[in-house]
């Protein structure tokens, strides 16, 4: 039986790759905007910004040589902890071609794999739909 | 040339692409890569070009961002970075056309950050053959 999609007023498609330019940054600047305002979100990763919930990379960043105890949460971090704050509000979803593809397996529990065919029943359950970048 | 004169030459770094993941690089970005490029023999130069250009323009600090509950102070800020470098004793040029398009034009020492040298263009291309290595970052 198909897995039901709760509707949503706003789906970000986030295809662009992190590391490649503030894609990224914009998405969950704007996914954190929205649901302060009480919308609902669901985040819709492909391509490489499947990595970005990855469980291999724990909490914190390597250490930054340059200041030794400063802490950098990485995005597996961040996604976790907005997904915590909001969570009759955000779901996650990642596109299991493209991980699997990228050998990305392991990712945080609440993030949900999807197939591609599936992907359309996440756009017909969100009111507006943002695609940001491309694979 | 000695061997030893030819690891003392210093090495180019040039940057034509700014703003690579705020969230995700941090501090883990071309400007530390390029401190460590400096612990070489010889050291590094860095021109600034394209989009990066607009790193050596003064501007207030990045701000926080707020994701979750976390207050995210750790985002990357590249003229904190780009400060560092210069404190380190890197030579900074930026490329003065890069600057026009963006509207930056002379006088631009209210404009640039202490420390950085307005090169023509094709001024340190010119220059390559001085330099040991040429990096782009």
């Amino acid at each position: 039986m198909a897995r039901r999609i709760p509707p949503t007023d706003v789906l970000i498609t986030l295809m662009g790759s992190p590391n490649e330019d503030d894609r990224t940054t914009t998405a969950l600047r704007l996914a954190q905007a929205l649901l302060e305002r009480g919308a609902s979100v669901q985040i819709w990763t492909c391509g490489n910004a499947t990595l970005l919930t990855q469980r291999g990379l724990t909490d914190d960043k390597p250490r930054n040589l340059a200041s030794w105890n400063s802490a950098y949460p990485t995005t597996a971090a961040l996604a976790q902890r907005m997904l915590k704050a909001f969570p009759d509000q955000l779901y996650w979803y990642g596109c299991r071609f493209c991980s699997d593809d990228r050998g990305a397996v392991d990712h945080l529990p609440e993030v949900v794999m999807r197939p591609p065919a599936g992907y359309a029943a996440n756009v017909a359950a969100a009111t507006r739909n943002l695609m940001v970048g491309v694979i | 040339m000695s061997d030893q004169d030819r690891v003392e030459k210093p090495a180019l770094g040039i940057m034509e692409r700014g703003y690579r993941g705020a969230v995700e690089k941090q501090f883990f970005d071309a400007f530390y890569l390029a401190a460590e490029l400096h612990r070489h023999p010889g050291g590094l130069d860095l021109l600034l070009r394209g989009q990066a250009a607009t790193h050596a323009v003064r501007a207030r600090p990045t701000p926080s961002l707020r994701l979750g509950d976390t207050e995210l102070d750790t985002v990357t800020d590249s003229r904190v970075n780009l400060r560092n470098l210069i404190e380190a004793g890197v030579r900074v040029w930026v490329e003065e056309s890069a600057l026009a398009a963006f509207g930056f034009a002379a006088p631009l020492d209210d404009v640039l950050m202490d420390g950085i040298r307005v090169a023509a263009d094709g001024e340190l291309a010119l220059r390559w053959p001085e330099y040991r290595a040429v990096y782009f970052l």
